[in-house]
């Protein structure tokens, strides 16, 4: 520790600290313009100069390291003066247009951070800029980024952005002296220097030199609210602006903050910029049925008109024909699929909703109908089915990292960004396999080629590689793990010429690879779509197991498997009993104690078959076993599963549908009811990394749109009744008031989010799961000391 | 304005120049100087091939450089040059000593004798004239240089037989 004063006021502060790193602890202010918490420590702009004992001129407090009994004064009269001449000086060269709504003298603060100075040090703006714009106002074509370098003062903070925390290098100064500015790559537009717009230089630009072009004339929002990003399953927070244009209320603009837990100031251009969904046009805004439902005569064969309806009317309609199915053709008939896009609560009550009320395990998360893989593959192995390690540990601790069939820059952009920085920064070792380039490759010191479906066979040759050289963790192996001697057994044969021919990677490269990851311990593991979308992959992902039990990986900082979530609630859809194997907290429907403990909860009799998967919903419903279909949240169509979905869709006789927005699916839908937005609700999202977050409401539903949990409970209470029953147990009721009483009742039975409670989270407490009890923080780091399954088992794959 | 020199040429350029003083980061400014030598100018398609160079050679370090990287230090020194320049450059020091040893009028003469504006290229493209921050020969002042010939003691009479000597 070091001691030292400020302003007459003594302090200890750490080494390595900075003067103003120092004042910020003890709560003084020293103006800064070119420092960003998160950027390289700049001293440019000279605002934050301070006076220090002993020192002829002063010093800038930005870049300045404290030592044992500095004397420090951040303000004098002499220092205002210096102040603002570098103010007047800046402003020389600085020309506001006066396009963007400004508050001038009354809140300059929500200017700019510029303007706030500015008016601190009691400069009229308007004198003493200069008088007419030198530059373009509006110079580059980027969709989402506005460009006005008449506002630049050059603090260089874009630069930084651009380089420590995207990876891009975009921006840079270019000339010199009077001509001195920011440039995009060699002078050419944002686009053509490597841009991916993810904001992160309008987020850290001082001036509004840099700004948003969606929102950059709107105005100032006239309040902000805390959600999460609705994207990828990073989970990113973020920061809705809404503003009353008259017209109601409308989110205007989407900010980061630093403070924000996983992603700080940075987002990427899908959090940041892909808001407008929210108010389309394309929303919608009342219950839609098929008019034959109205008139009650048979079904068209093209499912026949549109009409719109009440939800008393909508609703009573799924009610019936999901009932009269259960009860002429079996619970069995019935499929949910629920969706990867919803709350924790919603997917719950979905679970709930097929279990309890329709009698059946045909539940399966929507996005399940391409990928299944990561369950089957980690359970098996590891007893648990989600990443090991948190994304800030791989970032900050591993070694290397070796990326394995994931387009992770723009499938998971923050964290693929956090990947660059590892490289950028820290000299991390990344290692790159891939069926197609991607972006990531080109910060890779190794990429390695393969042919798509051939991930598995190319772990084998890594792993026989790694063996041969005796670079194993035998330690690891004979403590922590079992069946390694089969594993060996089956690696032995592996023949690396065989290896090569099949995944098209040379062999030289495989031993290059092998040799990095063994050489650069802890090594994460990361994997994404390419592997998760193939139903057939969970060998791979066993493989990829396998490799990190071989190299003592799991359970240590900086090392772990790191399967990727493509959607922002792919895991918590999983961790709420989405899956038709599980209830909530991947408790099996076949074993006998969590059967029968949720027969209590939900006093019913429960089915303990598991049920069919999405895709064996899809098959037996285009064999005409499954009946009817109840879709939250998602579009069923996509490109990889578009025959089958259509078939199976046609031939199902009664899909009822909630979601936002029309969709392709939507054509062989007999009911659509409107749902909201995740700005619209509150609840919860599990990110990828296991984190539970709070998002919430932050306007009105739009036209006559209902949260999901409420559309589900209505109707589990109307099926209920139409059928006569009232299960009676301690959580057989469907009568919720918020979204948090349910995450009660998902607490009160689920182990691995027993701890878990809206007002945690609004305290801001972080919750990894497993979150074992109220006093339990969560766990960042799975399989320290035991894996769930005991030792890690070893499952050899041919 | 057509351009000074083919792509291919500047690509075999690129390569060799590197060749001799290695593909490295470190060695950027010397690239540049080595290019901006041969071709009287820094063409905009030399950055990327640059580029390339120094990834292949560096990737494996984690050493990442990117155009901007390359334009900033393109852009930042006064000897070289982004367009293409006449065959004689005049680089005429504006510094404050040539400047009060007389500078001002050697440099109406240069301008008048020339017909070009300072940063502007004759369109017989013979002459390029520059200005220069000081090129240390203050004793000598008011100076200008043509090309690698530096010119002391300037005065405005003394012009016209300097500029005769070039073709």
């Amino acid at each position: 520790m070091i001691s030292l004063t400020i302003n007459g006021q003594t302090l200890e502060v750490k080494e390595n600290t900075t003067v103003l790193q120092a004042a910020e602890q003890a709560g003084i202010v020293i103006p800064t313009l070119c420092h960003h918490k998160d950027l390289t420590p700049y001293g440019g702009c000279r605002l934050c100069s301070v006076d220090i004992q002993g020192m002829r001129l002063p010093a800038t407090a930005c870049t300045m390291l404290v030592s044992p009994g500095m004397v420090v004064q951040t303000e004098s009269p002499a220092l205002t003066r210096y102040r603002k001449t570098i103010l007047e000086l800046l402003l020389v060269r600085f020309y506001d247009a006066g396009y963007k709504k400004t508050n001038g003298a009354l809140k300059p603060e929500l200017d700019s951070q510029f303007a706030y100075w500015v008016n601190y040090y009691g400069i009229d703006m308007k004198k003493a800029m200069a008088h007419e714009p030198f530059r373009q106002i509006d110079s580059d074509p980027n969709p989402y980024i506005w460009v006005d370098k008449n506002k630049c003062i050059m603090c260089t903070r874009c630069v930084r952005a651009c380089a420590e925390v995207q990876g891009r290098f975009v921006w840079t100064q270019a000339y010199r002296g009077y001509d001195l500015r920011i440039v995009a790559g060699a002078d050419s537009s944002m686009l053509q220097s490597r841009c991916e717009s993810c904001g992160a230089c309008v987020a850290h630009c001082p001036t509004g030199a840099l700004d948003n072009r969606m929102s950059v004339k709107l105005g100032h929002p006239d309040r902000t609210v805390t959600a999460i990003c609705p994207y990828c399953g990073v989970g990113c927070q973020l920061y809705l602006n809404i503003k009353n244009d008259g017209m109601g209320e409308r989110v205007i603009s989407v900010d980061s903050n630093a403070k924000a837990p996983v992603n700080g100031d940075h987002l990427c251009l899908k959090g940041r910029y892909g808001y407008d969904f929210i108010h389309s046009e394309n929303r919608l805004r009342r219950p839609r049925v098929r008019k034959y439902l109205l008139e009650g005569t048979p079904r068209p064969a093209n499912r026949g008109p549109w009409v719109e309806a009440d939800w008393e009317t909508a609703l009573n309609i799924v009610a019936k024909k999901l009932a009269s199915t259960r009860e002429r053709h079996g619970g069995e008939s019935v499929g949910l699929l629920t969706s990867a896009k919803s709350f924790n609560e919603e997917n719950y009550l979905m679970n709930k909703l097929a279990r309890q009320v329709m009698g059946t395990n045909n539940i399966d998360c929507g996005a399940h109908m391409i990928r299944g893989s990561i369950v089957d593959g980690l359970i098996g192995s590891l007893g648990l089915a989600a990443m090991s390690n948190s994304m800030d540990d791989i970032a900050n601790n591993a070694r290397s990292i070796l990326v394995i069939g994931s387009n992770i820059t723009e499938n998971h952009p923050v964290f693929g960004t956090r990947i660059r920085q590892a490289v950028l920064r820290r000299k991390a070792k990344l290692i790159t396999a891939s069926p197609i380039f991607y972006n990531i490759e080109e910060y890779a010191t190794l990429a390695m080629r393969y042919k798509r479906g051939s991930e598995s066979a190319l772990l084998n040759g890594l792993m026989k590689i790694i063996l041969d050289n005796g670079w194993m963790d035998s330690k690891f192996i004979q403590e922590r793990t079992q069946g390694f001697d089969e594993l060996k057994a089956a690696i032995e044969k592996v023949d690396l010429a065989h290896v090569s021919q099949a995944t098209r990677v040379p062999v030289e490269k495989m031993k290059q690879a092998a040799q990095v990851i063994a050489a650069n311990r802890p090594c994460s593991v990361v994997w994404g779509a390419d592997i998760s979308h193939q139903g057939a992959n969970a060998d791979a992902v066993r493989n990829l197991a396998n490799l990190q039990l071989m190299l003592g990986n799991l359970g240590v900082s900086g090392g772990g498997l790191a399967p990727l979530r493509s959607q922002n609630n792919s895991q918590g859809a999983f961790d709420m009993g989405g899956l038709p194997a599980y209830y909530s907290g991947y408790q099996p429907v076949a074993e006998k104690q969590s059967h029968k403990k949720f027969e209590t909860a939900w006093g019913t009799e429960l089915p303990s078959r598991p049920g069919l998967s999405a895709p064996e919903m899809m098959y037996a419903a285009e064999q005409g076993a499954l009946k009817a279909l109840f879709v939250i949240g998602g579009n069923l169509w996509s490109d990889e599963t578009g025959m089958l979905t259509r078939h199976a869709l046609e031939n199902c006789e009664f899909v009822a549908v909630c979601d936002v927005m029309a969709s392709e699916g939507s054509h062989y839908a007999d009911v659509l009811l409107p749902g909201v937005s995740f700005a619209e609700k509150s609840g919860t999202y599990t990110n990828t990394e296991r984190r539970i977050q709070l998002v919430r409401k932050a306007i009105e539903p739009q036209g006559e749109a209902r949260p999901g949990w409420q559309v589900i409970s209505d109707l589990a209470r109307r099926i209920l009744t139409l059928s006569g029953r009232a299960p009676d147990g301690s959580y057989a009721a469907w009568m919720y008031a918020t979204a948090g009483e349910i995450m009660k009742e998902i607490a009160a039975l689920t182990p691995i989010y027993a701890g878990v409670s809206h007002e945690r989270l609004e305290r801001g407490d972080v919750l990894m799961w497993p979150v074992y009890s109220y006093a339990d923080s969560g766990s960042p780091i799975l399989f320290g000391t035991t894996f769930p399954v005991g030792k890690g088992k070893f499952v050899a794959v041919g | 304005m057509e351009p000074e020199v083919k792509d291919l040429d500047i690509a075999s350029l690129v390569t060799k120049v590197m060749d001799e003083l290695g593909s490295t980061r470190d060695a950027v400014i010397p690239i540049l100087s080595e290019i901006n030598r041969a071709l009287g100018y820094i063409p905009a398609a030399a950055l990327p091939e640059i580029r390339r160079h120094i990834q292949a050679q560096q990737k494996q370090e984690g050493v990442f450089v990117a155009d901007s990287h390359l334009y900033s230090a393109a852009s930042f020194y006064q000897m070289f040059s982004l367009e293409p320049l006449g065959r004689h450059v005049i680089r005429f020091c504006e510094s404050a000593p040539c400047h009060v040893e007389g500078g001002r009028e050697v440099f109406d003469t240069l301008q008048r004798e020339l017909g070009l504006q300072p940063g502007e290229t004759s369109a017989d493209r013979k002459w390029s004239l520059l200005t220069t921050s000081c090129i240390g020969v203050c004793s000598v002042g008011p100076v200008f240089l043509v090309d690698d010939d530096l010119y002391g003691n300037v005065t405005p009479e003394r012009v016209p037989e300097i500029l005769a000597k070039y073709q």
